[in-house]
């Protein structure tokens, strides 16, 4: 270590938390209280809610440019490359402080009971070994910091009570939910990491309808606005331009800290009691595959051989329904309307097991997406029928996502692209994906039903996407948890099976992936581990 | 003052002709009448202030057409576009996206269409609670989870 350069205030830590996204501020905020030294490190820098595009006129031109999705398109100097090629879902994401929290819809329902147990039910993949009731706790927790609004009393999930009433639905919840009500289905208002009232010195949602480039209100909880300033306050560090290149080990093969570059691309190191990995289903399984070692030659803490694999996305299939009247399509939460859990349990008779979310949303957004999507569906030329085209789309048109469980395979996995590279020489993580035939079936079952639902509301034209391929969110599964160190990389608490001290908080450690948007669930987990760490501290590193 | 604006877009008065002709072949007035032509929105200011990155490739895009072009019928415009279209689609995407982007931005055009001018942010928006009673008959049909 002698020849890199000395970083600023890089005495030895008991904590390092690596990644500042949705599961390193809940654990970093989890762990404030046992006054240990806490040092986080992102990659990316602090977002400014008055550098969000809503405050510029080029506002929707944003979303294709330099806050977009997809890291590939966006390509800030923050962001790592992600090779692809070998996957039909890109993989979409946001590094800051806040990770994807910044650009994520703020959808927020929580995996129900049966996501966490379906060996026992269905007879497929394995359950986890913690409960819906363990962690439900730690659900209420989370609602309450994040500041979840929604509508007690939904009856496809076990009591709870969010902190704060619904969102408005809307005009085109109402109309789909009509929708829902003739087929006889199972609709209810999403829950939402989105404020209806001014609450813990935020306020309310002012429907931009930009979730997906920052909230310039502050209304959505994005964890550089909710976890990070108590966190910091209570004394943690976040040093942001930090990108981590490998965890380091001792000659005890414990983790004794991280090699990483600052903002001015020296390589510093940081020495740590304690490592915790935040960083994703990709950015995790990269690092450690990248943490080679004569005591860990194929990558840390994968003696399992199992790091960067059983990659789940939650596959994808659209009904874009177009309506004559107008819906207000362009206001209100993108992806935060109503949903409906219809078809999520398993029913054997589908032809598959486990099932899907069904997400309304609200369509194309503002009119340079319309107009941009319309050109690539193919439904709004350019020319002389452009008015007549846009007209019939803009405001009008919504879509009903059929957000399908992915079950675990080993095939589906994260490696180390041996050219790609980032900026400061990284190795690039490799996704090599293929939808299995279960998720094929459910696909196809989703799009019709979502087809049924669009058609019974009244959608007078309906435009099929079977997949959607930039729908990579939520990366789950490639460090997964388990009690066999055989089958799993971390045990019931995160912690690496092969390195004591090392911990995994983020979706990497999920066994299954549930039908459902994580963030959530990703969120309990990492404060349920933060209290196993704190209750275990006196012999956390003991077999 | 017309020299200097040539100037500081770094277009010549052809080229300016050749945009014009270009932005209304991509864009033109509504048959109704309650949309303009894109030729109307001032495509230089939004190049210097929003796109400068653009210019670039939009003069080597006016340079390739037809020097006829502005005076031709819309008809023949839209055929040779297409051709455009059909020979650089990366070019011509990216020229379709900086004319949409210019063009949705305009106050008239986002009142004649429906929407608000100016960025979303601070106003924001006001949409309705909605009718949620019929949640009712869902509660009613009973507990859907398993355990």
């Amino acid at each position: 270590m002698a020849e890199m350069a000395a970083s600023p205030n890089n005495d030895p830590v008991d904590v390092l938390i690596i990644g500042a996204g949705a599961s390193g501020a809940a654990i970093a905020w989890s762990l404030t209280e046992t006054r240990m030294r806490i040092l986080c490190l992102e990659q990316g820098d602090w977002m400014s809610s008055s550098h969000y595009p809503t405050t510029r006129k080029n506002w929707e031109a944003q979303q294709f440019g330099a806050f977009h999705v997809d890291p590939n398109v966006r390509g800030r100097d923050t962001d790592y490359p992600v090779n692809v090629t070998d996957s039909p879902i890109d993989v979409l994401n946001f590094n800051a402080v806040g990770g994807s929290t910044i650009n994520y819809a703020a959808h927020f329902p929580r995996l129900h009971p049966s996501d966490f147990r379906v060996r026992s039910l269905d007879g497929v993949a394995d359950d986890w070994p913690v409960t819906y009731d363990d962690l439900e706790p730690y659900f209420v927790q989370n609602d309450r910091i994040m500041g979840v609004s929604g509508l007690a009393g939904d009856p496809m999930y076990p009591p709870k009570q969010p902190p704060l009433p619904p969102l408005p639905i809307g005009r085109v919840g109402e109309v789909v939910a009509a929708g829902f009500d003739r087929l006889g289905w199972h609709w209810w208002p999403s829950d939402a990491a989105i404020l209806s009232q001014p609450y813990e010195g935020r306020d309310r949602c002012l429907n931009l309808n930009t979730c997906m480039t920052g909230c310039s209100q502050g209304a959505k909880g994005s964890t550089d606005i909710t976890y990070w300033p108590e966190a910091i306050r209570s004394g943690i560090e976040l040093r942001t331009r930090c990108r981590v290149r490998e965890v380091t080990v001792n000659e005890h093969g414990m983790a004794d800290g991280a090699i990483y570059y600052d903002a001015d691309g020296r390589e510093c190191f940081q020495k740590a009691e304690v490592v915790i990995m935040a960083c994703n289903g990709v950015g995790t399984p990269r690092i450690l595959l990248n943490s080679r070692s004569p005591q860990f030659p194929d990558g840390l803490a994968n003696r399992s051989g199992l790091v960067g694999k059983n990659l789940m996305f939650h596959p994808v299939a659209l009904a874009t329904g177009v309506f004559e009247e107008r819906l207000d399509t362009h206001m209100g939460p993108n992806g935060c309307c109503i949903l409906s859990k219809e078809f999520y349990e398993t029913d054997p008779e589908r032809g598959f097991v486990r099932g899907y979310n069904m997400q309304v949303t609200r369509g194309s957004g503002g009119p340079l997406a319309t107009a941009m999507r319309g050109l690539a569906n193919g439904d709004i030329p350019w020319g002389p029928g452009h008015h007549e085209k846009f007209r019939r789309r803009f405001d009008r048109t919504v879509q009903c996502l059929a957000v399908c469980e992915d079950l675990p395979e080993e095939c589906n996995r994260v490696t180390l692209d041996p050219d790609l590279k980032d900026s400061n020489g990284i190795p690039a993580p490799k996704v090599t994906y293929r939808l299995s035939e279960n998720s094929r079936k459910m696909l196809a079952h989703g799009l019709e039903r979502g087809k049924e639902v669009m058609r019974a509301a009244g959608a007078v034209e309906i435009i099929e996407t079977p997949l959607l391929r930039p729908a990579g969110w939520h990366l789950l599964g490639t460090a997964r948890m388990g009690s066999d160190p055989e089958r799993s990389v971390v045990n019931s608490w995160g912690r690496s099976h092969d390195v004591k001290n090392l911990f995994i908080v983020d979706g990497s450690i999920f066994v299954t992936a549930g039908g459902v948007n994580p963030t959530s669930t990703i969120q309990a987990l990492a404060l349920y581990i933060g209290d196993r760490i704190k209750a275990n501290l006196a012999n956390l590193f003991d077999d | 003052m017309e020299n200097a604006t040539i100037a500081a877009d770094a277009l010549t008065e052809v080229q300016h002709q050749r945009l014009a002709a270009l932005q209304d072949t991509l864009l033109p007035a509504s048959a109704d009448g309650t949309l303009p032509s894109a030729r109307e929105i001032d495509f230089p200011a939004y190049l210097r202030e929003q796109a400068p990155e653009f210019r670039a490739e939009l003069i080597r895009i006016l340079d390739r057409l037809d020097g006829g072009f502005p005076d031709l019928a819309l008809e023949r415009r839209v055929e040779l576009v297409r051709e455009f279209s059909q020979s650089d689609a990366p070019a011509f995407r990216r020229l379709l996206f900086r004319v949409y982007d210019s063009y949705y931005q305009d106050d008239r055009v986002r009142l004649a269409i429906g929407a608000r001018p100016g960025p979303p942010f601070p106003g924001g928006h006001s949409i309705p609670a909605g009718d949620l009673s019929s949640l009712e008959a869902v509660k009613a049909r009973g507990k859907g989870y398993r355990r």
